[in-house]
């Protein structure tokens, strides 16, 4: 019982975390480029698909030939909840949304953050209710969010009037570092002791 | 010494049900290995990311892919190709409704997180999965296993398939996943005993020693009345007040205490009503029910299943008897679905029946033949208590012609058991819901006398 109840915690937390990071990305309306309205029922059809996943997990419904009209139904239903990768079709949508508005760094650098919480809280709903699981995650996780900040900061600063080959130059520089990063950091690998 | 046997409509055959083992040796398995949804979501986030940043000329949504890369990086690949996996279940038979475990044994998985859970076949379910976190910093020792418990629930009787073990081994990331599955034993799900406490004793009863007092004079413990004593007589039994009173020495006397033959006959030709209360569903409980009062009273049992063949097991006594018995009962459902005739067979072979037996009958009396069986049964002097389990009716219909032939067939019904209790017969109804106690009550409370009326 205590299972289930952490589980749906972990789900109610994932929901209120998708809905908060749509609403970051789209938010202002005014001001965006075309397509914002495109973007955000994708985002939104695409949260309510994934969460209803995380919500029935791998319950069996029906599969009996003999199984009632309804039953067959929802079977159907949830087949197409379960088919489709809508968590990453959301988080294509969300980072879409926010593209389509000006350039707004620390905005951006909270939506990779809140995607991220989503993104963990998701993983915990599907697999295990238990926070601890992700402990080993947590230290390379600090890395990352560490290059998010120098990468926003990097974007905050002033820029030159430049052409576009500066600006490119200055965003695979920053690509270059989140990964050398990546690379740098030590690997938790360790020797293999089978025969 | 107990006899079993088999008649089909070709000849006779073996009645012996299948025995699968429920533990299983440890095997190796191959571990089928992909990249878990987390990581799946991880990689769109970081790819997805980069693109943007490059397309836009914006730096952020490189830092927003930041910690998807780094982690996606660091990511400690280990992956085992096999693991060696022992699978057993805690009881190799059960009773409906019972709660088992399997229990499965895994090394050579290192300090992978194990996670095991039962996707079930129909009829069973199964409890939470089990699991295993990840192994600490410290490098686990060579061959070290895990042993998963994962509880599972039969609910139907049969012998049954529990379904497959889901392994799933995460590494300490969460980010690929490595499956195996493992197909499951077989268990034996016995009916669930209808309860029983009442038991039919016959007026007369073979000279075998038992715990039914009998009409016969003997050395029970059951107190029968006085006479005079007789040179030869043990003292230790003089009525002293009775001695008294007449002035001559006088003797208690007691009943011989017996044993009885009880033969079960479970008709398993109709399965008709609801699922999981079916005539079958009935019969089966309730014999099983019999089986458990009689064999606990120190009764000699034997069981006849009549279905598309004719399997019977002989009157015999003890818990080893018990599971021979529902072993023959479980057998039957393997024949489920033949089209094998019985006609012509309405005699139960004697093999079967021994003299003076009681013969109580589980059925929903729909089939002629078992119908007239029951008749040559009673015209061979055997004590018969028929109970009848039919709880299904053909469904009401508005066309008149339909509601014609439902009346036909409800006084046919009647017919039969009318027949049958004009022969002497007792037909008593359970619907599964009591307890067997109430319809066989007018049988429980006195002596059924034996012999023809």
């Amino acid at each position: 019982m205590s299972g289930a109840l952490a589980r749906a915690r972990a789900t109610a937390g994932a929901a209120l975390l998708a809905a908060v990071t749509i609403a970051w990305a789209a938010l202002p309306a005014a001001g965006a480029r075309p397509g914002l309205r495109v973007a955000l029922v994708v985002a939104v059809a695409s949260a309510v698909a994934s969460l209803a996943h995380l919500a029935i997990g791998e319950a069996e419904i029906g599969g009996d030939p003999f199984d009632p009209l309804v039953v067959r139904v929802a079977a159907e239903a949830v087949r197409l909840v379960r088919v489709p990768p809508w968590s990453e079709v959301m988080i294509i949508a969300t980072l879409t949304l926010e593209a389509l508005h000006r350039s707004r760094p620390w905005h951006t650098g909270v939506l990779g953050v809140a995607l991220l919480a989503y993104l963990l809280t998701a993983h915990l709903a599907q697999t295990s209710p238990r926070p601890g699981t992700l402990r080993p995650q947590l230290p390379v996780l600090a890395a990352g969010l560490g290059l998010l900040i120098l990468a926003v900061g990097a974007a905050a600063l002033p820029r030159p009037p430049a052409g576009s080959a500066a600006e490119l130059l200055r965003v695979l520089a920053v690509i270059a570092a989140v990964l050398a990063g990546g690379l740098a950091l030590p690997t938790t690998r360790r020797p293999d002791h089978r025969p | 010494m107990t006899a079993a046997g088999s008649v089909t409509a070709a000849g006779a055959g073996p009645a012996a049900g299948p025995r699968s083992g429920a533990a299983g040796a440890a095997q190796a398995r191959r571990v089928s290995w992909s990249l878990s949804a987390h990581a799946r979501r991880l990689l769109t986030l970081a790819l997805t990311g980069l693109v943007i940043a490059v397309l836009t000329g914006r730096p952020e949504f490189a830092g927003v892919a930041a910690p998807a890369v780094v982690l996606l990086a660091c990511w400690p690949v280990r992956r085992p190709g096999s693991v060696t996996v022992a699978v057993r279940a805690s009881a190799r038979q059960l009773v409906e409704g019972e709660q088992a475990a399997i229990i499965a044994e895994i090394s050579g998985h290192g300090d992978l997180a194990v996670q095991a859970s039962i996707r079930t076949a129909p009829a069973c379910s199964a409890g939470p999965p089990a699991d295993r976190a990840a192994a600490s910093r410290a490098a686990p020792a060579p061959g070290a296993s895990v042993s998963l418990r994962v509880p599972f629930q039969a609910h139907h009787w049969g012998i049954r398939r529990i379904g497959r073990l889901e392994i799933v081994l995460r590494d300490r990331f969460r980010l690929s996943e490595g499956r195996v599955s493992v197909e499951l034993p077989r268990i034996e799900c016995h009916p669930l005993p209808a309860p029983l406490r009442g038991r039919i004793v016959l007026s007369r009863l073979p000279s075998r020693l038992g715990e039914h007092p009998s009409r016969t004079l003997g050395e029970g413990i059951e107190f029968a009345g006085v006479r005079q004593f007789v040179p030869g007589d043990r003292q230790r039994r003089i009525n002293w007040p009775a001695t008294t009173r007449s002035g001559t020495v006088q003797l208690n006397t007691f009943t011989a205490e017996r044993t009885q033959n009880v033969v079960i006959l479970a008709d398993a030709t109709a399965n008709v009503g609801d699922p999981g209360a079916t005539s079958l569903d009935l019969a089966f409980r309730a014999a099983a029910g019999t089986i458990n009062c009689y064999l606990a009273a120190g009764d000699r049992v034997g069981l006849v299943v009549y279905t598309d063949r004719l399997s019977w097991i002989g009157p015999g006594l003890g818990r080893r008897h018990f599971h021979r018995l529902m072993d023959l009962l479980l057998a039957s459902q393997r024949s489920e679905g033949q089209s094998a005739s019985l006609a012509g067979l309405t005699r139960l072979p004697r093999a079967a029946l021994p003299p003076g037996a009681l013969i109580v009958v589980f059925s929903p009396l729909l089939q002629p033949r078992l119908v007239e069986a029951l008749r040559d049964l009673r015209e061979r002097g055997f004590s018969v208590l028929v109970v009848d389990v039919l709880t299904a009716a053909p469904p009401r219909s508005r066309d008149r012609v339909a509601a014609l032939a439902q009346r036909i067939w409800r006084l046919e019904q009647q017919a039969i058991r009318f027949s049958l209790t004009e022969l002497g017969i007792p037909v008593v109804h359970w619907d599964g819901r009591q307890s067997l106690d109430e319809p066989l009550a007018p049988y429980t409370r006195r002596v059924m006398l034996t012999g023809r009326t």
